[in-house]
């Protein structure tokens, strides 16, 4: 217990913080810059339910994005459905979809895997630009109107964007707790360690992996609603495309995957690396803003290799231990 | 008539294939000997064209002469590559190791559209140009000529692998560092050695684009997927197996788009992929 | 959380700094792709708009056009206009990003861009909900004017101006030149939003107009081969294809064409691709008898000389000719400037008032219209389309035949008789 009160207080001081910022910070583009760093940071802690704690490297995470995008949106446009109960009904289907996935590609191993769901990614991405039930390549605008708390659509203030963003990180931080936390966290880890040992002890590594996959897919999702309703545009182009699947994945990696604040920390890396070179030197059209951002993903890479989170742990012992060498792929 | 569409479709598909397999295989080799997946790769690929591109605008050289400065020349970046920044993540996560090659692929991307602007450029004649015809079928000279030296690479990729010394020392730090090792094999230079391979490969695919193909900053992402199905399927870290799903995959997108509908030919692809693992979890010819 | 936090804080004020600008400017915001796989025609775009400011804050009167060197905007006691460049990336979340940091970091009057209708799509409804006017120049797609907008005006025609051209276009070359009326159509685009768009538009008036559509292929952009879609459409022996690509599709497709020897009668394209100042360069010879339709051409200057000085000007500043997008910016620049000088102000509804009365003649301005006057909707109803052929290397008006400097070649002559 001595050693989680100064977390627990660094956790309080954070969520302090994150709370107050938008009433401090009144500039739109500083609370738009942190909306994204909040959605951006949910995908990434989603992800690492799955990527980080159970070791299995998804990069087709848009599929699971997209799902709650397309469910709340088709959901709202066509039969008037509140987009929060969208958003449940889409991440329901993300699950679904994950069990889809899972089933056949959890025999995979490592890069097999990473490849399978970059494929099952691609494909759903396809399927949905080619159908034009599902808006095809024009995709779907939703109604700009400002709707109040139920239509989940707000024009006057970023506010509620911004707490809704805040409250779905942290509503996934705490799966994430709890995940990590529970015996099904102790499988994972045996999976992702040891999963000869943690076979021959009985545990169905299928199983396990597959809570994973539905708790990461169906939080993934969430995020994909938000997104639909914050943009109030969604097409196959923006929301299932394998560069999104990657983002998702980097940030949990840049900021340390397996650790509960890690993706957190990456996507708020990340997200300020992004914005601040494009709006630094995109203007240009030179291409700097690629340049400059490549090059601090590659220091990072090479000088914080399990992540920027472990600036910290280094300096602190953590509860969720930093990924093992055996993390890598077989 | 249809015949010979169905023909023309197949030997085209197999010609795009034998392509593909050779940005694969540099791809797999490095896979193969360091355990690391090269998301830059395309760059690679990209800095080739490029390099045939320069000297035939500045020079009024073809592609076909530069190709062995081309492929030295790539062999340079590879190796500086590795030096510079892969040498450093060695023995970092996984995870962190796909991060840093990422970077490099935006790095480059944005390098290359700094340097030399983001127009397409092509080389607009070449002593390749032309038509081969036999029976009715009728391909570009240029893509035969890829298909070729595509064969011929991948060919003296094998042999130099399979009966060389510096081969088979390759091969046997793939196999096991610790074990090469000690047998006086110096891992950091075999490393080396397959990214500059890697890269040359990449480079002489890059010359023979060249003369058919138009260069922009962004075109290995054009390449860049179907090279990983590529290395998935035929096995990671096999050259041969690699070359064969060239093949292969070349083969089912363009019947399939033929045949079916050219929207789905990618996911014909990827689908081929999930059912291949769904039978051999390792890929057509990987190790188990 | 903090230590990021400040590195963003600072690398931000940094950005600020270098984008702080003077008190007498207008800053008009402008969202092109200046990175990825379109940033080359989001270069010309920037650099044409570029060019529409500088003149109007100049004092050569030299080119002719109305407000060109007035030495900034005379019904603002002479401001100068200051262009703000954003990179959108040719993604529709970071068009929206963009444009909220323009309005409220410079404090933009107005917003011009954004070439890909998707991102014009989200970036325009940042400027709806933050009642700032978005002027489009450059995005086709039918559904942007669609939406009830109220700050939203479109200077260019959309496609379905452009596909019912092409069939006016086809109806008079059998009327007024006798030609034989191809029969048997081939679809061929690009599947995402401007090519299914366009191509379901074309089917649509195909069938209206009493042709046979005997292939619809829509294919994945950016691909490595497009064998399979030439030989799809060589099985289908077409006379006509209509084609919606962009640059590298639109390259790699008559390669294509050319090594599996497919000649239909004539290929007429939509625009896009082939008509990008990168297309002649690349193709060269090979790239002759396309039909395109247009918007701009340069032998237009003939006819219209203050078309030829425009293009002069751009010349001498870039080294390259004008073409459709180009000119469409420089234009969406010159009807912005337009109407804030009207509005006398930089109060949005002023300036939203002013784009509501605006009526432009014909003559003032560098592309072939009728004028730009919107309707309730925000498009311009006195936009017009021309229809190009490349001969020679170059690509001259053919249609409409009072504006044509050339007769259209048709049909194209075979590959090997070149």
């Amino acid at each position: 217990m001595r050693r989680r009160s100064p977390a627990l207080a660094l956790s309080l001081a954070g969520l302090a913080a994150a709370v107050a910022f938008p009433l401090l910070a009144t500039k739109v583009t500083w609370q738009n810059a942190a909306i994204l760093m909040l959605m951006t940071a949910q995908l990434g802690v989603a992800w690492n339910i799955l990527g980080g704690y159970a070791g299995q490297v998804s990069l087709g995470h848009a599929a699971f994005f997209g799902a709650g995008a397309y469910v709340s949106t088709l959901l709202s446009v066509k039969l008037g459905v509140s987009p929060w109960l969208g958003m449940v009904a889409g991440a329901v289907a993300a699950g679904g979809l994950g069990v889809l996935v899972g089933t056949p590609c959890f025999r995979l191993k490592g890069h097999y895997f990473a490849m399978a769901t970059i494929a099952v990614g691609e494909i759903v991405q396809a399927v949905v630009n080619g159908s034009d039930a599902l808006g095809g390549a024009v995709g779907f605008n939703l109604p700009l109107g400002e709707t109040g708390f139920w239509g989940f659509v707000f024009n006057r203030s970023k506010l509620p964007y911004y707490y809704i963003a805040l409250g779905l990180l942290l509503a996934t931080v705490g799966v994430n707790w709890l995940v990590n936390r529970s015996h099904v966290g102790y499988y994972l880890r045996a999976i992702k360690d040891e999963p000869d040992a943690a076979r021959s002890l009985g545990v169905s590594l299928t199983r396990y992996k597959m809570i994973a996959m539905i708790l990461s897919a169906g939080l993934t999702a969430m995020g994909g609603t938000l997104y639909a309703q914050k943009e109030l545009f969604i097409d196959p182009g923006s929301t299932l495309s394998t560069s999104l699947s990657i983002k998702i994945a980097l940030v949990a990696i840049l900021g340390g995957a397996g650790t509960l604040w890690g993706p957190v920390l990456g996507a708020v890396v990340l997200t300020a690396i992004e914005e601040a070179t494009r709006i630094a030197f995109g203007g240009t059209g030179r291409g700097t803003d690629l340049v400059v951002y490549g090059a601090l993903l590659v220091v990072i890479a090479v000088f914080q290799p399990s992540g920027v989170m472990g600036l910290f742990t280094r300096r602190a012992p953590r509860a969720v231990p930093p990924p093992e060498p055996e993390a890598r792929f077989p | 008539m249809t015949v010979e569409l169905l023909l023309q479709t197949l030997l085209s598909g197999v010609l795009f294939g034998l392509v593909y397999a050779l940005v694969a295989i540099g791809l797999t080799l490095i896979f193969g000997v360091m355990d690391i997946v090269n998301f830059a790769h395309g760059e690679f690929l990209m800095f080739g064209m490029y390099a045939a591109f320069w000297g035939f605008a500045f020079w009024g050289l073809d592609p076909i002469v530069t190709l062995p400065l081309t492929t030295l020349l790539l062999f340079a970046v590879g190796v500086a590559v590795y030096r510079l920044v892969i040498r450093r993540i060695t023995d970092a996560p996984m995870l962190s190791q796909i991060f840093a090659t990422f970077g490099l692929m935006i790095f480059f991307r944005g390098l290359a559209q700094y340097l030399w602007k983001p127009d397409f450029r092509s080389v607009d004649h070449t002593i390749v140009a032309g038509k081969v015809a036999f029976a009715g079928l009728q391909f570009g000279l240029p893509q035969v000529v890829a298909a070729a030296g595509a064969v011929a690479t991948t060919a003296a990729v094998w042999a130099f692998l399979r009966f060389t010394r510096l081969g088979a020392a390759l091969e046997a730090t793939a196999a096991d560092k610790e074990a090469a090792a000690l047998m006086g094999i110096d891992a950091q230079k075999m490393f080396a050695l397959a990214w500059g391979i890697g890269a040359a490969c990449a480079g002489v695919a890059g010359a023979l684009l060249a003369t058919y193909y138009p260069v922009f900053p962004e075109v290995g992402s054009t390449f860049i997927l179907v090279a990983f199905v590529l290395v998935a399927l035929g096995g990671f870290g096999s050259v041969v197996g690699a070359f064969w799903a060239g093949i292969l995959v070349g083969i089912v997108e363009v019947m399939g788009g033929f045949l079916w509908d050219p929207a789905y030919k990618m996911v014909l692809v990827l689908s081929l992929y999930l059912v291949v693992v769904w039978f051999r979890p390792q890929g057509l010819m990987g190790k188990a | 959380m903090t230590s990021p936090f400040r590195t963003f804080a600072a690398l931000a004020a940094l950005a600020l700094s270098l984008g702080a600008s003077a008190q007498e400017e207008i800053r008009i915001g402008v969202l092109y792709p200046l990175t990825g796989a379109a940033a080359s025609t989001g270069i010309e775009l920037k650099n044409a708009a570029q060019l529409a400011a500088d003149l109007i804050n100049g004092t050569d009167k030299s080119l002719g056009l109305p407000l060109a060197g007035a030495g900034g905007l005379p019904g603002l006691k002479g401001a100068k206009i200051k262009l703000v460049f954003a990179d959108h990336q040719g993604n529709p979340q970071v068009g929206a990003t963009e444009a909220e940091r323009l309005i409220a970091e410079h404090k933009v009057a107005a917003l011009q861009g954004a070439y890909f209708s998707t991102v014009t799509t989200t970036a325009s409804q940042v400027a709806e909900r933050n009642g700032v006017p978005f002027l489009n120049a450059d995005s086709s797609s039918p559904a942007l004017t669609q939406r009830g907008f109220k700050w939203f005006f479109r200077t260019t025609p959309h496609d379905e101006l452009f596909v019912q051209n092409a069939f006016e276009f086809l109806r008079d070359l059998k009327a007024k030149k006798g030609f034989a009326q191809p029969k048997r159509i081939a679809i061929f685009a690009e599947n995402t939003e401007f090519g299914t768009g366009a191509a379901k538009l074309q089917e649509k008036y195909a069938k209206e107009n009493g042709f046979e559509v005997v292939e619809k292929v829509l294919y994945p952009p950016k691909g490595t081969q497009l064998t399979s879609e030439v030989q799809k459409l060589k099985a289908s022996r077409p006379d006509l294809v209509m084609q919606s690509s962009y640059l590298g599709d639109a390259i790699l497709s008559m390669k294509t064409y050319k090594d599996l020897g497919f000649l239909p009668t004539a290929l007429l394209a939509n625009d896009a691709g082939f008509n990008d100042s990168e297309f002649l360069k690349t193709m060269g010879k090979d790239g002759n008898f396309v039909i395109s339709r247009e918007v701009w051409a340069l032998d237009l200057g003939a006819k219209k000389p203050v078309i030829a000085r425009a293009n002069a000007l751009l010349q001498a500043r870039h080294g390259v000719n004008f073409n459709g997008n180009s000119a469409r910016a420089f234009t969406g620049v010159f009807a912005l400037a337009d109407a804030i000088n009207r509005a006398g102000s930089t109060r949005p509804e002023a300036i939203q008032k002013a784009l509501q009365q605006t009526n432009i003649p014909g003559a003032d301005l560098i592309m072939p219209w009728g004028g730009i006057q919107f309707d309730a909707t925000g498009q311009n109803t006195k936009g017009a389309g021309i229809i190009v052929q490349v001969q020679d290397g170059k690509y001259v008006t053919v249609w409409p035949f009072d504006l044509a400097s050339k007769d259209v070649i048709w049909p194209m002559p075979a590959w090997d008789k070149r």
